[in-house]
């Protein structure tokens, strides 16, 4: 990694190769010759490790890729904003995935960015080296610059056969408490209850989940300014609604599978993809205890999960 | 709606897990995962799936399912065309 110094004595944060540790993976970006220089968002300057050994090496390129013109659009996402609690969709050429023999290309634009920029990523679910081209940028880039982030640590769980999930997570006296649900079910709602309560907020609203070898762990992921990587063991899986009394109902096997796989954030096309989903959320399901909840959002909830334990 | 000689194959068009005596489908409609509409089988509908190979005829499976849970034809007969009423979308009737 390299900071040159800003004119005004500070560090300009401008530089041709640097890492992140994103959930425990390590991501390593590369800026080939001619290639842009780098400069992180601020979102992921917590995440910027001197650690080498990269679980992904992403080499970075100016310029446009051509697709093979038999490339085949297998995945397609328009840029869809929440307004006002109105999904509105603003642009149909948000994001798509590609796929050519066993290469896969992610095609994208850059919604919140001031620049008209595009990128292509091409990379496989067997190689841990990828590409990306990046087209009409003005300056210095940030290489996970959205929609890149999301897209790069899905396909990272794919590889790693981990999950990408919409949940929060706790950790209270060194046990990990994951609860998911849909956009409204209470996952913030419960986070905050657990935080006022004296309990580790790892996040309000999407983790990764990892089997370690020793057990299975929960990540943030930078999705605010102010997140610094945090992540805790996962003892037990909630999926959480609203309701009038709070319940507590153990579900296992297949029940608990497919409402934990209703959760998982979901890219999902073609058999193969979905079947490494599908396996590794059944393993994890045989290790960590799952249970449906319904909750009234007060600290009540908090003593029914501990007086269950 | 199939008859007993019927013979009836899986749809390429579903993902299938099985976790102890039970399944997890997941259907794919246009090349994408369709999570609002996982199905879960119990265990006799588990049997039944597995029984579908695209050689046996109807018949055959409710037969294999009397010696396997004890029961008569025609309670059988109730439960494997319930049970292909409902994954209709998902088989494919040779």
């Amino acid at each position: 990694m390299f900071y040159p110094p800003s004119p005004q004595g500070g560090l300009e944060r401008k530089m041709r190769s640097y890492n992140l540790n994103i959930a425990g993976y390590n991501i390593g970006f590369e800026s080939l010759a001619g290639g842009p220089d780098f400069a992180p968002s601020e979102r992921f300057l917590r995440n910027i490790t001197q650690k080498k050994g990269e679980d992904i090496l992403i080499r970075v390129h100016s310029g446009r890729l051509i697709l093979d013109e038999k490339a085949e659009r297998v995945f397609h996402a328009p840029y869809v904003e929440e307004i006002n609690g109105v999904l509105i969709q603003n642009r149909a050429d948000f994001w798509s995935v590609w796929k050519y023999r066993s290469d896969l290309f992610i095609t994208t634009i850059f919604p919140l960015s001031a620049s008209e920029k595009k990128a292509t990523l091409k990379f496989s679910l067997t190689s841990t080296e990828w590409d990306l081209w990046v087209e009409g940028a003005d300056s210095a880039i940030d290489p996970f610059e959205y929609p890149l982030d999301g897209l790069i640590l899905y396909y990272l769980t794919v590889i790693n056969g981990d999950i990408l999930i919409h949940a929060s997570g706790i950790v209270n006296n060194g046990k990990g408490y994951l609860f998911s649900g849909i956009s409204g079910k209470g996952k913030s709602t419960m986070a905050k209850l657990w935080e006022n309560s004296g309990a580790k907020v790892i996040h309000d609203d999407r983790l990764v989940l990892r089997n370690t070898g020793t057990g299975y762990r929960m990540y943030n992921t930078p999705v605010y300014n102010n997140d610094e990587p945090r992540d805790a063991p996962l003892n037990k899986i909630f999926i959480i609604e609203h309701g009038t009394t709070n319940k507590i109902i153990p579900v296992k096997g297949a029940t608990a599978i497919s409402l934990i796989m209703a959760n998982c954030i979901q890219h999902h096309w073609g058999s193969e993809i979905i079947a490494r989903l599908l396996g590794s959320v059944s393993i994890m399901s045989g290790v960590v205890p799952t249970a449906q909840l319904s909750f009234r959002p007060d600290r009540h909830v908090i003593d029914h999960i501990l007086e269950n334990e | 709606m199939p008859g007993l000689k019927s013979i009836i194959s899986r749809s390429p068009s579903i993902v299938t897990r099985k976790t102890g005596n039970e399944y997890v489908l997941v259907p794919i409609a246009n090349n994408i995962a369709d999570m609002t509409s996982v199905y879960t089988l119990n265990e006799t509908g588990a049997f039944i799936w597995d029984q579908i190979d695209g050689k046996r005829s109807v018949e055959e499976i409710i037969i294999l399912m009397t010696s396997e849970y004890e029961v008569g034809f025609e309670t059988a007969r109730e439960d494997v065309f319930e049970f292909v009423e409902k994954m209709g979308k998902y088989l494919i009737v040779v």
